[in-house]
């Protein structure tokens, strides 16, 4: 107990200083001088950072993976070349393009290595000098970003470029990340701002948020090795991890709530501090719908943050991934899993009809005017599939079950409390999680909090 | 005159619920989705900015005002830009289109 107050205190301490510095960057009148030429600026005062950066999940969008099944422990995975139904295609058959005119003779640039801190001509994964030298840091590190510099055009070779702002000006503005620089992609993953999960972090959605935390007071990184979780979708890592136990303890829970630290070692932290999920619940990429600008996305139903109830399953974080299906594995049994929350999502897309395998969709065609299969077919062209044509005339449309794990839009006043989950019509569903109706008898008997919470109505009133 | 005094109170009653209705209708949020053809923000640390948006569905134009600090913020590092298509959700506070939802539609 003492240790977490200590932790937090010192964690603010640290938190008011790099408030306090983060105003004058001390490489800032060497830049003003010499001016922002590109990352080998930074590499003066900082050297080896480019080269760090290079071997990170946010340059490769991919990293080895040992706790997924159904996958070779050899290769590496991620945004770069998996095949979901969150977003149905990768970088590799969605690179970014320009896509075919619609029927009102428009065209745009999309695709999905647009969230790529490189210049696209140096791409996802590029390595060596070149690429070193497209690095954009100033999208995470300056607080004066001009963001219409960062758009796809065409070069005078005709190569397709992300644009970057790097003028001196925004060189000038140099901090830890804050909570917009992470949001520029983190934001709208997924289809659209907050479709992937609802992650809003503003201080009405997020404890941390309201204490003034920012994303790298949680995921501190060192060499750009940023710390993940064990969400059951998002694989790829840079082989470090945060936890809520970090910086709390186990037993983070005093006085008369010091009852909920016999629940941790069962039930994860989420599970009572993350009552909600948002995001979109279902997506359809076999129907694309016409918008306003004449160009298709696929039929997608929205919710705002907070919107949805989770649902509650075992997780030893390892995950199940299976064509229909990409959830955790876990059981009351094993001994190693928590009860955890999860927002269930599920996608339609087209599978092979020889294989059963999920296929994945070249985003271009459907989305000038509407038609999937020519998305299906020019993917399996591209991936060098045999009779891409085929593949799509004989395309099975399917659905894709995905659980996401929950793990910000933390609170505090709305935890889940002991009449939520042990009152009558609780929200765990006690069967469904493997007890038995002798032990649900008892789980949902007063007799295990009526006395815990008359202390608490006492001390309330 | 029993009977203006009756005519008054319908009137006085039909007065007072167009009033309510009135405001019942204000308060109520409208959806649209359009693309923004101009932006009015003065400078950094404005607290407040304008958006004209194209309304797909009837092509008219359409004044937001925005005050949340998180649209504001991408006003201001131009995340968001004239030609980006916007969802919008607004109420109608003293005549004004007061945006409670402002986002850009682009997809996957
Ligand atoms: C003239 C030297 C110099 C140049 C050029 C320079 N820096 Fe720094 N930078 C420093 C010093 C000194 C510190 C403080 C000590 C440290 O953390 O290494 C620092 C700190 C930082 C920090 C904060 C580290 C932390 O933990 O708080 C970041 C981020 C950073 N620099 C990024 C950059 C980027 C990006 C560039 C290129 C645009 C750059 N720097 C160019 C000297 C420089
Ligand atoms: C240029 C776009 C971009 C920016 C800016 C960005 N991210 Fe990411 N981030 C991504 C993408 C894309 C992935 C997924 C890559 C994959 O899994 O293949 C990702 C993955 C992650 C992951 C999980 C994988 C890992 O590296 O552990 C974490 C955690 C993360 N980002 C945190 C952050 C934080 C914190 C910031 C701000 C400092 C940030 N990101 C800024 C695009 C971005
Ligand atoms: C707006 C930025 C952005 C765009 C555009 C984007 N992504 Fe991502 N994607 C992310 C971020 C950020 C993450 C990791 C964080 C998360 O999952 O919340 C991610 C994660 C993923 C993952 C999981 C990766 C893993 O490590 O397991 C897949 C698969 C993925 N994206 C596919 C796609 C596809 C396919 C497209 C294009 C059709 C796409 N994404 C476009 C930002 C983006
Ligand atoms: C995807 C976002 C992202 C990009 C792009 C990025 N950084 Fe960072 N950088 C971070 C994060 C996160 C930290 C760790 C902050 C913390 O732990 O407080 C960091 C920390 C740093 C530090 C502090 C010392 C260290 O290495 O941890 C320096 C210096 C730095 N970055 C320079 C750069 C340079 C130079 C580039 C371009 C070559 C760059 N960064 C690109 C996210 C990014
Ligand atoms: C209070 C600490 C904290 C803050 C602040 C925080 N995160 Fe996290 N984040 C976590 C933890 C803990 C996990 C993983 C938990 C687990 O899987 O057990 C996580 C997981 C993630 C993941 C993996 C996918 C997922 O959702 O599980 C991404 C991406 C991520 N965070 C990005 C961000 C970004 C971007 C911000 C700022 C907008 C942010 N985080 C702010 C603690 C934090
Ligand atoms: C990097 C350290 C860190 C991580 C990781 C972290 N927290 Fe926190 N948490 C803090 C700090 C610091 C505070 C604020 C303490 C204070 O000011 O009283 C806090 C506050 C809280 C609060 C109280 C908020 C309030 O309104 O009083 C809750 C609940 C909480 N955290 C839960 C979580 C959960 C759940 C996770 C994992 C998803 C998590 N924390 C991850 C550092 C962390
Ligand atoms: C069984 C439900 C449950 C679990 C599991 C749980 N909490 Fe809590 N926690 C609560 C409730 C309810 C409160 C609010 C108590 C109150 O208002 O007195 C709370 C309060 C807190 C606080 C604020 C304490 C304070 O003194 O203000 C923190 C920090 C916290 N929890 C962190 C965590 C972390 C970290 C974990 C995982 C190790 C966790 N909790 C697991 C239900 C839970
Ligand atoms: C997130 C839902 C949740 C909340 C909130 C919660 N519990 Fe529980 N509780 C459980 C679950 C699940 C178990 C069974 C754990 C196991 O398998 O050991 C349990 C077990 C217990 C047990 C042990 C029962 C036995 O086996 O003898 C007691 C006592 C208990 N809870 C009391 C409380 C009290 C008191 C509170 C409020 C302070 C509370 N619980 C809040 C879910 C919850």
């Amino acid at each position: 107990m003492k240790l977490t107050v200590t932790i937090s205190s010192a964690l603010l301490a640290v938190l008011c200083a790099a408030g306090v510095w983060g105003a004058e960057h001390p490489g800032k009148s060497e830049i003003e001088k010499n001016g922002y030429k590109g990352p080998a600026t930074c590499e003066e005062c900082h050297p080896g950072t480019t080269k760090g950066f290079i071997d990170s999940v946010h340059w490769k969008h991919a990293s080895k993976v040992d706790n997924v099944s159904n996958l070779d422990p050899k290769k590496e995975y991620g945004m770069k070349n998996r095949i979901y139904t969150m977003c149905n295609g990768n970088d590799i058959v969605n690179n970014l393009k320009e896509i075919p005119k619609n029927a009102e003779g428009k065209s745009k640039f999309t695709g999905c290595n647009t969230c790529h801190p490189g210049n696209h001509v140096s791409d996802v994964g590029s390595t060596g000098p070149e690429a070193e030298n497209a690095i954009d840091c100033l999208v995470c590190h300056s607080t004066d970003y001009d963001f219409r510099q960062r758009k796809p055009f065409k070069n005078e070779k005709g190569q397709v470029v992300m644009g970057q702002d790097r003028s001196t000006k925004a060189a000038l503005a140099i901090a830890k990340p804050t909570v917009k620089n992470c949001m520029v992609c983190h934001e709208a993953a997924g289809g659209g701002v907050l479709v992937k999960r609802g992650f809003s972090f503003t201080k009405e959605t997020d404890a941390h948020a309201a204490k003034g935390m920012v994303c790298v007071d949680c995921h501190k990184a060192k060499n750009h090795k940023i710390p993940t979780g064990f969400d059951p979708n998002n694989w790829a890592n840079d082989g470090v991890r945060v936890a809520c136990t970090d910086c709390h303890g186990e037993k983070p829970h005093k006085g008369l709530s010091a009852a909920y630290n016999n629940h941790t070692s069962k039930i994860a932290c989420q599970t009572c501090h993350i009552p909600r999920t948002g995001g979109a619940v279902a997506k359809d990429f076999t129907v694309w719908e016409k918008g306003g600008d004449g160009f298709y996305e696929p039929t997608t139903l929205k919710q705002e943050a907070n919107a949805t109830a989770p649902v509650y399953a075992w997780y030893n974080k390892t995950v199940r991934n299976e064509q229909h299906f990409i959830g955790p594995n876990g059981s009351r049994k094993d001994g190693k899993s928590k009860i955890y929350p999860f927002k269930i999502y599920m996608g339609k897309a087209f599978y092979d009809k020889k294989t059963g395998n999920l296929l994945s969709m070249d985003f271009a065609p459907p989305m000038s005017n509407g038609n999937a299969r020519a998305g299906v077919e020019s993917a399996a062209r591209t991936l060098g599939m045999k009779n891409p044509a085929d593949i799509a005339k004989n395309a099975v449309p399917g659905w894709q079950t995905i659980y996401f794990g929950s793990n910000h839009l933390v609170t505090k006043s709305k935890a889940l409390n002991c009449i939520n989950c042990h009152g009558v019509n609780g929200v765990i569903n006690f069967k469904d999680l493997g007890y038995s109706d002798k032990e649900i008898k008892k789980l949902t008997n007063p007799e295990i909090y009526f006395n815990q919470l008359i202390e608490k109505q006492k001390e309330d009133w | 005159m029993k009977k203006s005094v009756a005519v008054m109170i319908v009137f006085a009653l039909v007065a007072l619920s167009v009033l309510s209705f009135s405001k019942v209708a204000s308060a109520e949020e409208i959806k649209m989705v359009g693309v923004i053809t101009k932006i009015d923000i003065a400078g950094k640390d404005a607290k407040t900015a304008t958006a004209t948006l194209k309304d797909n569905k009837t092509e008219k134009l359409v004044e937001i005002t925005i005050n949340d600090d998180l649209t504001l913020d991408k006003f201001k590092d131009h995340r968001i830009v004239v030609g980006d298509e916007i969802r919008c959700k607004y109420e109608v506070i003293d005549g004004k289109n007061v945006s409670k939802l402002f986002r850009k539609t682009a997809g996957c």
